[in-house]
């Protein structure tokens, strides 16, 4: 993968990590009651949409009320997945001591279990972004986004599999969770037993979900129940499209890098910070695009900084642009349409074998980062929690 | 035994899932914030100032109040900052009011006791968790009874008095109230109306830095004591101050029988230590290490981190912030002892870490 910043050297770095933590520091010491009010608007706003939703859905007798019914149950839902959901927990608001809100308890209107959702992405795809074969979240596995992903005929499939992925993307991301937990078990515990185990989280949350919205609901709507499990299929689908699309723009854009393992050895944390600036995209839009896509939209920043309110980010971002621009750093945002349609360029491109995929892209060279530039790191990515043992004094 | 279409779960998981406790109070909370089917929610009614630095805020509960009982004490939350925070204070109403009250003195340092005597205003909105305390009244009343109360101390021991009063009590009962000066005096004029309408207290105030002519000044001694008691041991005794003064008190009244309450500010325990190095303090939750000093509590090191693990009263009571450790020794704060290296759930408000750790965090 080629790289269009500037290359630095190992002082450089350095200060670049300095300034972005200054700021994160700055940023951080701001967050109080503004940031609660938001969460709380926010979540008024997931019950309303609900309420609403549901309610037209149920008693509609013409059609356009059961469409505006679906399309509050989808906004609903996708406000609980992203701005409340998905940054609660992060933990972005334990702070609040608010049970509401609280990473330990919170669980989401979507199939895919949140426990197992906080290791994979929390730990594994924030820790390890875009490191391949350590990122699960890299291209999930069936995906092939760069040269460093062994070509296989079956990528020929991959626009095609994409498009069903994006469909059903909240399956997708709930079978993802369980397969990565049990990938992460050293591999002499592995065993058809743990599988099953991850597994049975896993259904235990389908059963949830699909009893509440395919079962529940429409018996409470007596003989109207065919129109109930229609609308909640619907608000489901725009859901699963909307929420494919921002994700997918997060990492997968055209000029979003890759790493290597070996990369990542000993990396400091202002290595580890570049990264993640490198390794992410943005999307520009209005504030309540920012919203539906639960800050998303702010990829780089919540990368940096996935702790921090994500309200927060609209603040950070232009300060932590000139910070980019100050040490030739490409900051990587565009509109949502160019964003995505890149990435669907890159799935296409990267669907063929590298000598293709190279023309359709522009012949982009591998680039790689020089290894072991700071003798004695003073932050380590640290080793998967399972292959670690805590050793007592 | 589950039947379809409960394969993997029970029927009470379905119910949990379906949040009937959160919908009910959003609904509720929409229509007046004071409603709510899980929590106690009070409302300030009015805010009395008492001194220069204590203020009693009179409170309107929802229909969850169980009420209580004179002389104990009940979490309250409030928020600071978008944060909640929970402290314990107690009742200085007793149960046979309409509306119960609190009376709050500010402690120097103190973020909830300062913030309730800044900011809080008629119209806030704050929640009461159970009350709780052995500090009351036993049910045959004795004929006797020594009350000991320094500074805001004098709280729960108003609520008894008010109690007594209600009681028509017959027996004789004295307050011993240590405070710093005249101007210093909690609740007052209570405590005045209630000698006036009463026949059976009589009140001394003992002034321990400025001293006014016809009182005694100074701090609790044998000497007061005898003063203002015929036979101590035929007492019963109630201690509510500093701890200075209970210890004080508890060594005076050796063979009475006396019932003592004592707050513990946070993080004031005496176990405080200097320690050289850091310990390890794996989080296996969020897979997250961090390092500790090990001189404070878990919980103000993590959340000198960055790390908010829910809490509560930060004096060891509430439970909130219970959490299971799997692996290390940590040091119970309250007790003072060191615990085993295995598994255990610990409540990370009074506890120290001893060794490198490893939380369900």
């Amino acid at each position: 993968m080629r790289t269009i910043s500037k290359k630095l050297n190992n002082e450089e770095i350095e200060a670049f990590g300095k300034e972005v933590d200054s700021l994160r520091e700055e940023v951080m010491s701001k967050v109080g009651k503004e940031d609660a009010d938001h969460i709380r608007f926010i979540y008024k706003a997931y019950r309303y949409t609900e309420v609403l939703g549901r309610g037209l859905i149920h008693f509609s007798f013409e059609p356009i009320s059961f469409v505006a019914g679906t399309l509050l149950l989808a906004t609903s839902k996708i406000i609980n997945n992203m701005e409340l959901g998905h940054n609660v927990l992060h933990g972005q608001y334990d702070w609040m001591n608010d049970p509401r809100f609280n990473s330990r308890t919170f669980e989401w209107d979507i199939v895919c279990d949140a426990h197992q959702w906080k290791f994979y992405h929390n730990y594994m795809h924030h820790t390890f972004t875009n490191v391949l074969n350590k990122d699960h979240d890299y291209g999930y596995n069936f995906t092939r986004l760069t040269e460093g992903q062994k070509w296989k005929p079956v990528h020929l499939t991959q626009p095609f599999t994409n498009l069903f992925l994006a469909m059903n993307f909240q399956w997708g991301i709930g079978a993802h969770g369980f397969r990565v937990e049990h990938l992460e078990i050293p591999k002499k515990q592995r065993n058809k037993r743990s599988l099953k185990d991850f597994k049975k989280v896993f259904f235990k949350k389908i059963e949830l979900q699909v009893v509440k919205d395919y079962l529940l609901f429409p018996v409470l709507a007596g003989l109207n129940f065919p129109k109930i499990i229609l609308g909640n299929m619907i608000a489901n689908l725009i859901r699963n499209l909307w929420t494919y699309a921002v994700i997918f723009c997060g990492h997968f854009t055209e000029n979003a890098e890759s790493f290597t393992t070996d990369e990542i050895v000993g990396e400091t944390k202002a290595q580890w910070y570049l990264r993640q600036l490198k390794g992410s995209s943005n999307l520009e839009g209005s504030k309540l695009f920012y919203t539906m896509t639960g800050h998303l939209s702010h990829q780089i920043e919540h990368h940096m900084f996935p702790g921090m309110p994500a309200i927060r980010y609209r603040e950070v971002a232009p300060r932590l642009k000139e910070i980019c621009e100050k040490y030739g750093q490409h900051y990587n945002t565009g509109s949502f349409l160019k964003q995505f349609a890149s990435v669907w360029k890159r799935i296409i491109a990267y669907s063929f074998p590298d000598s293709i995929a190279g023309k359709l892209m522009g012949n982009r060279k591998v680039y790689l980062e020089p290894k072991g530039m700071i003798s004695q790191p003073s932050f380590q990515i640290s080793l998967p929690a399972k292959e670690k043992s805590v050793t007592l004094t | 035994m589950k039947t379809f279409p409960f394969i993997y779960n029970q029927p009470k998981e379905f119910l949990k899932f379906l949040q009937p406790g959160d919908w009910a109070d959003f609904l509720l909370g929409e229509i007046n914030p004071r409603f709510s089917v899980t929590t106690v929610k009070a409302k300030v009614i009015a805010v009395r100032e008492e001194t220069a630095d204590a203020k009693t805020l009179v409170l309107k509960p929802n229909w969850l109040w169980k009420g209580f009982v004179s002389g104990q004490h009940v979490p309250v939350t409030i928020e600071i900052a978008g944060r909640r925070v929970t402290r314990f204070y107690s009742l200085s109403s007793f149960p046979g009011e309409k509306y119960l009250s609190i009376t709050v003195k500010r402690q120097a340092g103190g973020l909830v006791s300062n913030f309730i005597n800044q900011n809080i205003k008629k119209g806030d909105l704050l929640e009461l968790g159970e009350p709780s305390g052995e500090f009351v009244l036993p049910k045959v009343l004795p004929s006797k009874i020594l009350f000991l109360a320094g500074g805001s101390g004098i709280t729960p021991i108003h609520s008894i008095l008010k109690q007594l009063q209600a009681n028509q009590f017959k027996g004789k009962v004295t307050l011993l109230y240590f405070v710093r000066s005249y101007e210093d005096i909690i609740l007052h004029s209570s405590l005045e109306e209630i000698v006036k309408a009463t026949g059976f207290l009589e009140i001394r105030y003992i002034f321990s830095d400025v001293p006014r002519e016809g009182f005694d000044s100074g701090f609790l001694t044998k000497e007061i004591l005898q003063k203002y008691t015929d036979d101590i041991k035929s007492y019963s005794v109630y201690v509510c101050g500093p701890g200075p003064m209970q210890t004080k008190a508890l060594s005076l009244l050796e063979g009475n029988e006396v019932k003592s309450e004592l707050f513990l500010l946070p993080g004031q325990s005496q176990l405080k230590v200097k320690k050289t190095g850091t310990v390890d303090v794996f989080l296996s939750l969020s897979h997250k290490t961090i390092q500790v000093k090990g001189e404070r509590s878990l919980l103000e090191e993590l959340e000198d981190q960055g790390i908010y693990p829910p809490s509560g009263c930060r004096m060891g009571i509430c439970h909130t912030c219970v959490c299971k450790k799997s692996a290390g020794s940590v040091t119970d704060l309250s007790k003072g002892e060191v615990s085993e290296l295995g598994e255990e759930n610990i409540q990370i408000c009074i506890s120290r870490a001893e060794s490198n750790l490893e939380l369900e965090l």
